[in-house]
């Protein structure tokens, strides 16, 4: 298994452009956004001041960092990247030498798990290089940067940074699930990368859908529906872990009549666990059941 | 346990694509056995379902009936047998953006056989030590086919089936290739698996030869055997057109303007000289003239055409 996973890390490290675009392009530009705000700082009094004022954490930054993954853009950028990676299989015509290799279930659940470590790894480094970065910033502003590192401290950081970091794995694992779906129906690196934007848009979509729906069925339950998907409940969970409340969403039915959804973190994680778990099981599946044709 | 079982045995194996009004059969009822060290011709034309019939071998295709085994267990079972095999199915397929060396290190890794000192041994052997560290986009096809032959090779295995392995090498390159292929069975003991369009390469390096075509193994033997058994016969004769017709009573025969070609087996030559003697006709010359495996394959080709 080590071995197996080291292969795909070859392969997905060594797809430099790819990588480059859409992983190590959040890194780079923590380090970028670092340099311009520094220089900004250095030549602006104003800018300084404006800085200051505002309140910044370095255990907020350290652990906001990961909130990209979940969000819609990250996710496309997320899904792009995991779709090349499991079309570009068809389209590169390489599974026919990797199936004779060793079974079809490790062949998967391997490139599941090395693309979703490659992009918690890269996170990983962001997030550090922009706590880092900020505290440059701060520093060049004259700002404080707290809070004092103490024991109490770090145990909470450490368990928080946890937290987003594995929610940003099971972001990359749903990505990876849809891409992987998308990869296998079209078989080539455009229409993997295609399907899996439109399953994500879609996705994306089904909250209007739905409200469209109970406005003319006058069915407003219907609108529940939308809990169930993955983006709500990444982005419910990231607010949990972040600032400690849900992220309600709000239907308006009339000036007085409005629905709140509000959901707790065990309901996300559940939602979320049941999509990661059926996503890959569901790839599997259709996986140990195709013919390499290509 | 696996030692005297066959390297490669299939039974009924059958693959259909599609449903109803789209249904395409592929393979028909594939049965074919290869012995240990032997080197084994995959012959027909395209579309025949020659790599369907590889696919389906390397577990790529599930079959749609029959059974295939390798060293004596279905592969549809057992696929950690195929770990004792290595392939190149329809040319050597890389990841292009990396390089050779590193394509190697995927495919190795992936079998878990990952041996750096054999990469770099493999790669010295198909004679790209010096480009190893080059991206494979850069590679032309003779290139891509010799690392595909590498890759086959990674984890050392017993049984090689090369899907025209030959593809896109220049002529020095095909013979390099052929003579290393034959090394392989000789000198290593391993069996080989071929397909080929090029029926001069087969005829050089195989012991026997199966032709498939419209799905369906037509021929199956040996390839002296089949060679020996289609022999045809030059016939020096006089009158040449009244010996074309008494012995296209009994035997194909083709007029050219000197001689007749009659396809028959030497072991018909007395019967031939008493129809002709008996009926006046003069036998200058009688030669025996052994078919290339082309010209045996053209004929068997063209007898299991579709007529109409």
């Amino acid at each position: 298994m080590v071995n197996l996973f080291r292969a795909e890390w070859t392969k997905i490290a060594g797809h430099r452009w790819l990588t480059g675009f859409l992983i190590w392009i959040f890194p780079i530009g923590a380090v970028a956004f670092t340099v311009v705000l520094a220089i900004i700082l250095a030549l602006s009094e104003s800018a300084r001041t404006s800085f200051s004022a505002d309140t910044v954490t370095w255990t907020e930054t350290l652990t906001g960092a990961w909130s990209f993954l979940n969000n819609p853009l990250g996710r496309l950028l997320l899904i792009g990247f995991t779709a090349v990676m499991f079309a570009g299989e068809y389209q590169w015509q390489t599974w026919k030498n990797l199936i004779p290799r060793n079974r079809r279930v490790a062949l998967i659940v391997i490139k599941f798990l090395a693309l979703s470590v490659f992009v918690v790894v890269a996170f990983a480094l962001m997030s550090v290089l922009l706590t880092a970065g900020m505290g440059l910033l701060r520093a060049i502003a004259g700002a404080s940067y707290g809070p004092e590192i103490t024991g109490d401290v770090l145990r909470t950081t450490a368990s928080d940074y946890a937290r987003s970091a594995g929610l940003g794995f099971l972001s990359t694992l749903i990505a990876a699930g849809y891409a992987a779906l998308a990869g296998m129906l079209t078989r080539s690196i455009l229409g993997g990368v295609l399907v899996a934007y439109g399953l994500t848009i879609l996705e994306n979509l089904l909250l209007v859908g739905l409200i469209l729906i109970a406005y003319f069925l006058d069915f407003r339950d219907i609108v529940h529906i939308y809990r169930l998907t993955p983006g709500y409940n990444l982005l419910n969970l990231d607010s949990w872990f972040r600032v400690g409340h849900s992220a309600p969403f709000e239907v308006m039915f009339g000036a007085d009549d409005a629905l709140v959804v509000r959901d707790s973190a065990e309901f996300s994680a559940l939602v979320i666990a049941v999509w990661v778990i059926g996503l890959i099981s569901l790839t599997i599946f259709l996986f140990r059941r195709q013919d390499i044709t290509s | 346990m696996n030692g005297t079982n066959p390297p490669i045995t299939t039974e009924g194996l059958t693959k259909h694509f599609g449903r109803g009004r789209k249904k395409i059969q592929a393979v028909q009822g594939v049965s074919l056995t290869v012995e240990p060290g032997q080197v084994y011709g995959f012959l027909g034309p395209n579309g025949a379902g020659k790599t369907t019939t590889i696919r389906m071998l390397l577990r790529l295709l599930h079959p749609t009936a029959g059974r295939a085994f390798i060293y004596g267990q279905d592969v549809a079972h057992h696929p950690g047998v195929l770990r004792r095999v290595g392939a190149i199915v329809e040319g050597a397929s890389f990841y292009n953006f990396l390089p050779a060396r590193r394509n190697l290190e995927v495919f190795s890794r992936t079998a878990d056989q990952y041996d750096p000192a054999r990469i770099d041994a493999l790669l010295a052997q198909v004679g790209l030590a010096e480009r190893k560290n080059q991206r494979v986009k850069g590679y032309s096809t003779g290139m891509k086919q010799r690392l595909g032959l590498a890759a086959a090779l990674l984890g050392d295995p017993d049984l090689l089936i090369l899907d025209e392995p030959t593809n896109g090498l220049d002529p020095s390159g095909m013979h390099e290739i052929r003579e290393f292929i034959r090394r392989l069975a000789t000198e290593q003991g391993k069996t080989i698996f071929l397909s080929s369009h090029l029926l001069s390469e087969v005829e050089q390096i195989c012991d026997r030869v199966a032709i498939i075509q419209r799905g369906a193994i037509v021929r199956e033997g040996a390839v002296s055997e089949l060679l020996e058994a289609r022999t045809s016969l030059r016939i020096e004769a006089s009158p040449l057109d009244t010996a074309a017709a008494i012995l296209s009573e009994h035997w194909p025969v083709t007029t050219n303007t000197t001689w007749l070609s009659v396809q028959a087996a030497r072991d018909d030559i007395p019967a031939i000289v008493r129809n002709l003697v008996q009926r006046n006709i003069d036998v200058y010359q009688i030669t025996s003239q052994r078919q290339s495996l082309e010209e045996y394959f053209l004929s068997v080709v063209s007898e299991e055409a579709p007529h109409g």
